[in-house]
């Protein structure tokens, strides 16, 4: 089920009046348990299964860790979780990738194996809630958390519909807490709710959807060679779109919690506003990047060993990401352009040191224009459905093409709503980097609150939606 | 240590505002811009009406049944069949599944590898559009309907309905009134090294829910809407030039190649078809002033139409061939007019018969 949906709506309007009728707070729980399992198999009804059976062997080999008795048996507990949950993700997401790339291999030894192309379909969302269910026993073997005795409650943290199937990957520490007493409704916190989700649905439907989204998809989606300017536009537009897709979802995620009484905490803080690509990290995509932090960076020892040894520890945690997001190579050499980025900010910063200069505003403005292009440069290996494609779009970026072949594949209109939008875009993060949204609008007249809220409102209504998925369904 | 025995410490701020009061202010102004929208579009013309989308298609393909009688093609066999006369007369309701500005092979081919299907197919033929190649419009406008139907979930499908139900009770609802059509409109000097794709005129038709289309009326007479409408084919039915960075030779060379390999899937088709015991019967529908004349020398009849029935050996239906079907003019060149429509058929109804007779 799609946030931009119409069943979404009703869906959502029966769960919230059946939640707070009902008295009894384990009745509730269930209800949501129910209805987050009702908005996961409306897409698949069989994923379910392989959802509830994800949740229920965390569950266990939690419990299992919790009572083992030495460090030996709690560590090879944690390892099965681990070994268990990667497998079902490697099988569904990863397996005709590894097939393939096993098939190039022997090839290239004059070996001609032709493994059958397995016909694996997807499970929408696995990449998020395998790490929702491992994090618990992760954060079990850490200390970090106790585990639940609750299997109900523990499926619940697991499926919660607004963040299930494109995050913020809610850590079970963060989440289970919140399910022992219930929850109590702050002044406003119910309103609150629902302005996040028409901002959250403004930013996917209008914004990416009806703005940016033609533009990149005709680049990006063109054969031949093209015009620097639309392959810049292009970019710029994709740029744009997947923030306002993804940044939208987290938004309407945060805001469905909040209806309910629950706070899921933010997973996106002005990402291109960005000054530096550690700055951008902890900006972007945030619940991800935290999660690789605490599981894969730091255990890997993480700057701790020296500074050769923290670079190799970033260029496998951003190999990891890039990889984590599609089985394709472009996505790893998305990554590994990153951790490229953030292994060269590290030596600059070992020269700098803490100059004045540094923090002149000139030398942060054009850091932070750097930085937003560079992230501009790796989004075209995200995007790209293939090296070929992101090779011909860099050549146009770069002016490297015969002079008079390149076409150009968008209209003076798609020009123009790119360049509002993204400008408009650069300008907000500039000048929201050091506050949050709460602030902003806590801030704001009323009067102004109210305009702005009917016109996202009216602007959603008009634009009707075209039930576009959200681009990071796919991961 | 964050325990699952205790409530968690982090809440989300909420901007202390006066909520009560500003709900009631976007509720109130939304609802009055809502419905300011829906006069407007009433008094543009609008009624409420269906929008012809890949889900409505979808609810018709899951109705074929083994031996239904499906019509597919372009927008003329959607506008051109009366879905009444050809039960009263075929004696079951054929299943439209026509697509405007589509390339109808795809359909075929996808009811051909239909291993259950025995049924009739009636195929409307314009050439143009049939032998449309890959990533064409006209292709993949059939493409994403079919994708609809054999990827449509549950919670997709339930939207379907509540849209359904909106679009049949709100004007506003029309495609043509989204944000996207009228943002299109907003003058901008145009670009010129810039070639715009030519785009299908805008809506002049109402759809039900078994897809039987009729023409507006104030498309059937002549004024603003007719000439919008007849302005939109030519650009629509004439085919883009090569692009600069493919040689013209090669580009023609692989036109021929890809209308040579259209020949040979669709034969491939029919002959499944009728190998079940279903039948194919092709139809070219009328068409009228500029466009005919347009359409003849880009395809002339002994061309694609003649290889066409000759190559597949189905029968086919010419509508200049009979003096009563030659005898109607499409208002706006394309389409046949709502009460035009149901004569057309009561005309074509004995010439199918003697078509599928076995």
């Amino acid at each position: 089920m799609l946030f931009n949906s119409l069943t979404f709506v009703v869906f959502f309007v029966l769960v919230l009046s059946a939640y707070w009728t009902m008295k009894s707070w384990p009745a509730r729980k269930n209800l949501l348990m129910v209805a987050s399992y009702i908005f996961y198999g409306a897409w698949n009804p069989p994923f379910a299964l392989l959802l509830f059976a994800t949740s229920a062997l965390d569950f266990y080999l939690g419990a299992r860790i919790a009572a083992a008795s030495g460090p030996g048996s709690r560590k090879a507990w944690m390892i099965t979780s681990v070994t268990v949950n990667l497998s079902m993700l490697g099988f569904f997401k990863y397996g005709n990738f590894l097939l393939t790339n096993f098939e190039w291999t022997l090839s290239k030894y004059g070996v001609a194996y032709h493994p059958p192309v397995m016909d694996v379909f997807l499970p929408i969302g696995i990449s998020f809630y395998t790490f929702h269910s491992l994090s618990y026993t992760l954060d079990v073997y850490r200390g970090v958390c106790q585990p639940t005795k609750s299997l109900r409650d523990f499926v619940l943290a697991v499926s919660f519909f607004p963040q299930l199937v494109a995050g913020p990957i809610v850590r079970a520490a963060d989440f289970l807490p919140q399910l022992v007493n219930a929850p109590v409704l702050r002044s406003g916190q119910f309103y609150w709710g629902l302005l996040l989700m028409t901002l959250g649905l403004f930013e996917k439907i209008v914004l990416a959807d009806l703005m940016l989204a033609d533009a990149s998809d005709a680049v990006f989606g063109f054969a031949g060679p093209l015009l620097p300017l639309d392959a810049w536009a292009g970019v710029l537009a994709f740029s744009g779109q997947i923030f306002f897709d993804f940044a939208g979802y987290s938004t309407c995620a945060i805001g469905a919690a909040l209806c309910l009484g629950f706070s899921l905490r933010d997973n996106f803080r002005f990402p291109y506003a960005a000054v530096g690509f550690s700055d951008f990290w902890r900006r972007w995509h945030i619940s991800l990047s935290t999660f690789l932090r605490d599981f894969l960076y730091i255990p890997l020892g993480g700057n701790r060993s020296g500074p050769v040894r923290a670079a190799i520890n970033l260029m496998i945690v951003m190999f990891i990401g890039g990889l984590w997001h599609g089985a394709a190579w472009t996505f790893v050499v998305w990554g590994l352009i990153h951790g490229v980025l953030l292994v060269l900010e590290r030596l600059v910063k070992s020269v700098t040191k803490d100059a004045a200069w540094t923090e002149a505003f000139m030398t942060k403005l054009l850091v932070g224009l750097f930085t937003y292009a560079a992230v501009c440069f790796a989004w075209v290996f995200f995007r790209a459905p293939d090296f070929l494609s992101a090779g011909k779009i860099v050549a146009a970026m770069t002016g490297r093409i015969p002079h008079g072949v390149g076409v150009a594949v968008l209209s003076a209109l798609s020009l123009w709503k790119v360049g509002i939008v993204i400008a408009g875009l650069l300008l907000a993060h500039s000048l929201l980097r050091n506050t949050s949204v709460e602030a902003v609008v806590g801030r704001m007249p009323r009067w102004l609150v109210a305009g702005l809220w009917t016109l996202m409102l009216g602007a959603i209504i008009l634009t009707q939606g075209n039930g576009n998925a959200f681009i990071y369904f796919q991961f | 240590m964050p325990s699952s025995t205790s409530n968690f410490d982090f809440q989300r701020p909420v901007p202390d505002l006066p909520w009560r009061g500003l709900v009631l202010a976007v509720v109130l102004l939304t609802t009055v811009a809502t419905v300011a929208w829906e006069i407007r579009a009433r008094s543009l013309g609008y009624r409420p009406s269906l929008n012809d989308t890949s889900d409505l298609w979808a609810d018709q393909r899951q109705a074929v049944k083994p031996d239904s009688i499906v019509i597919i093609g372009d927008s003329r066999a959607l506008f051109d069949n009366d879905l009444d006369t050809l039960q009263q007369g075929l004696g079951q309701r054929p299943v439209q599944l026509a697509l405007v500005g589509s390339c109808a092979y795809p359909v075929l081919e996808n009811l051909a590898n239909d291993e259950t299907f025995h049924g009739t197919v009636i195929a409307s033929v314009v050439p143009l559009m049939w032998f449309a190649p890959p990533p064409s419009p006209p292709y993949h406008n059939s493409q994403r309907a079919l994708k609809r139907y054999a990827h449509r979930t549950l919670a997709q499908r339930s939207g379907h309905y509540l849209s359904m139900w909106l679009e049949e009770h709100l004007a506003f609802m029309n495609a043509d009134l989204k944000l996207e059509p009228l943002l299109d409109d907003v003058p901008v000097s145009p670009r010129a090294a810039f070639h715009p794709t030519p785009v299908l005129p805008p809506d002049f038709a109402t759809i039900d829910r078994d897809r039987r289309t009729r023409m507006w009326e104030s498309c059937n007479v002549p004024g603003p809407l007719q000439e919008r409408v007849k302005n939109g084919w030519l650009p629509v039915f004439t085919p883009p030039p090569p692009p600069p960075y493919v040689p013209k030779e090669a580009f023609a060379a692989g036109m021929a190649k890809a209308m040579a390999a259209r020949f040979a899937d669709t034969i491939t088709a029919v002959k499944k078809i009728q190998a079940r015991g279903g039948k194919v019967v092709f139809v070219r529908y009328p068409v009228s002033g500029e466009l005919k004349k347009h359409e003849d020398q880009l395809t002339p009849r002994v061309g694609p139409w003649n290889g066409l029935i000759k190559a597949t050996g189905a029968p086919g239906i010419y509508f200049e061939d009979y003096p009563e079907l030659a005898g109607f003019t499409c208002p706006e060149w394309s389409h046949l007019s709502a009460g035009d429509s149901v004569e057309f058929t009561k005309r074509l109804l004995p010439h199918l018969q003697q078509a599928l007779a076995p």
